[in-house]
């Protein structure tokens, strides 16, 4: 285990090939997928969060439904949605990065919603009362509840990245693995432990917290206020 | 004069349905109107009504206003344009409500009172025909009500408008209105001089409130 731990600090130190791409397919396919479902699924959670409506609450529980959906459940529904046979075959999704950033985009998506809806749901009410007694437009209630809900989205985006960093069922199946092409790291970490490769599951097993830890400090600064 | 329909309106509020129902009210410009009565008598629904029927024309500040997450200065200017005017009447209410001192201070950083105070300085930024003002000084201590009371006659006067005071104290419904409405289960039961409702008040649930609440 030690030597296996010192071999893999060496495999980061050299910057081994193999190690990098995985690494750049992995925050290629987070990176966009963390921030398409925020984009997706902030405005929703807005909409659900400050409207009442008959069936908010069907939508409610839809959202929660999916919000536990497995991931190698999505991981099926998208390859036979993408597979030779499915009805989406012609855009040649399959085993390709974009298909899945598109799988983690269906996992991530209901995670953004179910993060904003509580949070829009407890505060609106007050903001609505407040700003339409002060007479002001919906265009300026609307960027002040953006404005109330900043440091709500950066930890709903901190939840979306970790979950897609972490991600492996859907991808894996969506992607395939594939060296050089769709490996991530938590495909490889799966498939190096299989073949007995300790030290580059071990880097990647460092690599992918450290990526963690990152993102993390980042954001606890950017709560703070230091950069907001 | 600011004339507010007769409503009718029921309203489910979970365990009981509540009735609202008010006759035509005319406002007077210039006059301060203090809406009393207990907890539940329909004070506040009626507050929101006014607003929702005669806004534009009409603001209201509700009982608990929300602080936005910026400093006491920005809440205070956050329905103005940033002009010289606006800052100089926003620097005016500052001091008469003693929060120039926490002008740069967030605003969810503040005490209850303080946020009282900002939220009755936020209102008056704005020039309204009829102002509805639900228990602005609730959260206040003596010291600030009083400078409150001063700048509710003064904003009253110099933009003669009409302002609803919804309030508990009798005292401050004594010290600051023309005209008092008391409210029970929805419905206005006696109106008139803020003298002959509170010193002689004709109605039995009118006296069983004053007597309960005396001043």
């Amino acid at each position: 285990m030690g030597t296996a731990f010192e071999k893999a600090i060496g495999l980061i130190a050299a910057g081994d090939e193999t190690l990098l791409n995985i690494i750049s397919v992995t925050l290629k396919m987070s990176l966009s997928s963390s921030i398409l479902a925020l984009l997706i699924g902030v405005p929703f959670g807005v909409f659900l969060g400050s409207s009442h409506f008959r069936g908010k609450k069907i939508l409610v529980v839809i959202n929660r439904t999916l919000m536990g959906l497995p991931p190698v459940v999505c991981g099926l529904l998208c390859f036979l949605m993408f597979c030779g046979v499915g009805p989406l075959r012609h855009l040649k999704l399959l085993y390709t990065v974009k298909g899945m950033v598109i799988a983690q985009i269906m996992l991530i998506t209901p995670i953004v919603v179910g993060s904003m809806e509580p949070f829009v749901d407890g505060i609106y009410p007050m903001i609505r009362d407040t700003s339409e007694g002060l007479g002001l437009s919906r265009g300026r209630i609307t960027k002040l509840l953006i404005n109330e809900s900043r440091y709500q989205i950066i930890s709903t985006y901190l939840l979306a990245l970790s979950r897609a960093l972490a991600e492996v069922g859907a991808v894996s199946m969506v992607g395939g693995a594939i060296i050089f092409k769709t490996n991530v790291m938590t495909t490889a970490i799966m498939n190096y432990t299989n073949m007995g490769n300790f030290q580059m599951a071990m880097a990647l097993g460092i690599i992918l917290m450290g990526i963690s830890l990152v993102v993390n400090i980042i954001v606890s600064l950017m709560q703070r206020g230091s950069w907001i | 004069m600011i004339v507010a329909k007769p409503v009718t309106k029921i309203l489910d509020k979970g365990e009981q349905i509540f009735t609202l129902n008010m006759p035509e009210m005319t406002f007077k410009e210039g006059a301060i109107y203090a809406l009393i009565g207990a907890n539940g008598s329909g004070k506040s629904t009626y507050g929101k009504y006014l607003l929702q029927q005669l806004k534009p024309q009409a603001g209201y500040m509700s009982q608990k206003s929300y602080a936005f997450n910026m400093s006491v200065e920005k809440n205070i200017m956050v329905n103005s344009e940033n002009s010289i005017e606006d800052r100089q009447k926003c620097a005016y209410l500052m001091e008469k409500l003693k929060l120039a001192s926490i002008a740069k201070r967030n605003a969810k950083a503040v005490s209850g009172g303080e946020n009282a105070r900002m939220a009755l300085a936020r209102i008056m930024m704005k020039d309204y025909r009829l102002l509805v003002l639900d228990e602005p000084t609730a959260a206040m201590d003596q010291e600030s009500t009083l400078a409150s009371e001063q700048l509710i006659k003064e904003y009253c006067q110099n933009h003669n408008c009409s302002i609803v005071l919804i309030t508990h104290s009798l005292a401050q419904a004594k010290r600051l209105a023309d005209e008092v409405i008391f409210m029970d289960n929805g419905r206005p039961v006696e109106m008139g001089s803020s003298e002959e409702l509170l010193d002689n008040p004709k109605k039995e649930e009118t006296k069983r409130y004053i007597e309960f609440y005396g001043y």
